[in-house]
């Protein structure tokens, strides 16, 4: 079954370009990523789906209703973090938490207090007192504290340090294997690849590609640089290896394909240096999908 | 409800200042009449005031040496204030969680926008009803001291009714300009802007008979004191128009926020 389905989805901010045609559709159980550099249309997309805004052509559904006629009914069940999490002043966390949960007809309470345990959240601060990061925290136990069947993430670990990053993402995989679908929208490619089973890749407003996560990270790229004394470039040049400079003593290129190959070949010469990364996103956007 | 009983906490500290600003204008207002009271010199004064100017402050309607006369005058400033009041929460509600940028969680929560609006409004007109008691109350308390007799309580009563429409027509129109606008940083400063307007048109009207036709577009001159004053009853036109444009701004308002992209 289909949790998310869209149809030539399309907005436009008056002439603006939000989203073009976005037809995809995310099954139940998965955690689909979502992925593109700012400004490509993630967050229009994601706010067409809680019907912040409307589509000017085409349509999305969630668990098969309309997200426009059936908004309301739909959000009972949608957990969203938002990128910049934005609260009521004034108010306490707790309060917060306890007005957030009082719209939903589940009783939210044991869940609040275990998520905001996790979290280490202070429940009695005022929220304008909190940090970018602890806000951030107040998001995540707002989001997920209805224990909802789909759960949308925009950007969610901007502000948390590596090792809360490490915590929500237990609990994103904890929330998944209790049964919740996931919608991750990120602009970095790595925590898309450690989580998600497919991905769709979106580029000023339009989808380029949607992919099995393994298929895409058998064709990726990485970016490998040597530092070595009077070597020869050329040697690397086999099949699979594209870009390749030498600067300083310093040989970088990408590559693309069976890891144990370039692996020998660099083993067999005597080098002072080695890196071996993935391409940033914009890397793999200018070379990958040329 | 929790959104209902959440904004009239976020309101409470504006409603507090309003109400002291009203409980104090009063209390001033009240020792500038001491003055005043029984003093046949102040009509002499009076009448050698420009009529215009006596017109335009509805002094010729009333005797100021009186406690009656001296709240007649003072119907002026509570309407304006109270409506300025009513005009600025009804738009500040609406026009705050996308200033804020709180529309991410508020309308993100399985509620419809409906019910959001819904709830806003009647925050808000319970902050008007209380803020116009608070001046129905510090208006009988500081006028004690003159012995009132019942054509003030009486006065006093119908005026306030005509102050709670006036509030409610402003309220209305800052919930529409909240809802509907999309530079909502500005719909506070121009539903004020749009009720000064009608205000000023209210004095230009009362200055010749030939203009007594813009008193059908200025709310302010729908219920003059020295008429209620006289007969202690509404005109049923008037409540009717005031009735109708709350209606209408209030349905305006639910239409154009359903239909809008919501968006910081």
């Amino acid at each position: 079954m289909n949790i998310i389905e869209t149809d030539h989805l399309t907005k436009y901010y008056g002439k603006a370009r939000g989203i073009i045609d976005v037809s995809l559709n995310v099954e139940e159980g998965e955690i689909f990523g979502f992925i593109g550099p700012n400004g490509a249309g993630k967050s229009t997309t994601i706010r067409l789906f809680l019907s912040l805004i409307y589509p000017t052509k085409g349509d999305a559904r969630i668990f098969g209703k309309d997200c426009i006629k059936f908004g309301p009914e739909i959000r009972q069940e949608i957990g969203y973090l938002p990128s910049e999490v934005f609260y009521y002043e004034g108010m306490k966390v707790l309060d917060l938490l306890e007005y957030s949960a009082s719209f939903y007809k589940k009783d939210c309470s044991k869940r609040l207090f275990e998520l905001a345990d996790l979290m280490e959240l202070d429940l009695k601060r005022r929220i304008d007192d909190l940090s970018y990061g602890n806000k951030k925290k107040v998001g995540i136990v707002q989001g997920l504290l209805h224990q909802p069947k789909l759960i949308i993430l925009d950007e969610p670990t901007s502000g948390l340090d590596p090792l809360m990053q490490q915590k929500f993402f237990n609990l994103i995989r904890e929330e998944h294997d209790r049964g919740a679908t996931v919608f991750f929208s990120s602009h970095i490619l790595g925590e898309v690849q450690r989580l998600c089973n497919r991905v769709a890749i979106i580029k000023e407003g339009s989808i380029i590609d949607i992919q099995d996560i393994k298929t895409l990270q058998k064709n990726n790229y990485k970016k490998i640089q040597i530092t070595a004394d009077g070597m020869d470039e050329t040697r690397f040049n086999i099949d699979g290896v594209s870009n390749i400079e030498k600067m300083d003593g310093m040989i970088s290129f990408f590559y693309k394909g069976d890891i144990n190959t370039i692996t020998r070949l660099i083993s067999s010469e005597k080098i002072a240096d080695l890196t071996v990364e993935d391409l940033t996103l914009e890397e793999i956007f200018m070379h990958y999908y040329e | 409800m929790n959104i209902f009983f959440r904004e009239l906490r976020s309101n409470l500290k504006s409603l507090l200042i309003w109400s002291g600003i009203l409980i104090l204008f009063n209390f001033v207002g009240f020792s500038k009449f001491s003055a005043f009271y029984e003093n046949p010199q102040l009509l002499t004064v009076l009448d050698s005031m420009p009529p215009a100017l006596i017109s335009s402050l509805n002094m010729n309607a009333f005797n100021l040496t009186t406690v009656t006369g001296f709240f007649g005058i003072m119907i002026i400033y509570f309407n304006l204030i109270l409506s300025i009041s009513a005009a600025m929460w009804g738009s500040d509600i609406i026009s705050k969680e996308e200033r804020d940028r709180t529309v991410e969680f508020s309308l993100t929560l399985p509620v419809t926008r409906g019910r959001l609006v819904t709830a806003k409004i009647a925050a808000v007109v319970v902050n008007c009803i209380v803020l116009l008691l608070v001046t129905w109350g510090s208006t009988v308390i500081f006028a004690q001291k003159y012995q009132p007799d019942s054509e003030f309580y009486r006065f006093v009563s119908i005026t306030m009714l005509t102050v709670l429409l006036l509030q409610m027509i402003f309220m209305a129109l800052g919930v529409f300009l909240g809802c509907a606008m999309k530079k909502h940083k500005q719909s506070g400063s121009i539903a004020v802007s749009i009720l000064l307007v009608s205000y000023f048109i209210s004095i230009i009207t009362g200055l010749s008979k030939d203009l007594d036709f813009l008193k059908y577009f200025t709310p302010f001159k729908y219920f003059e004191p020295a008429v209620l004053l006289r007969e202690s009853k509404l005109e049923p036109t008037f409540v009717g128009l005031s009735l109708v444009l709350i209606a209408v701004s209030i349905a305006g308002a639910y239409l154009a926020y359903s239909k809008r992209d919501l968006y910081s």
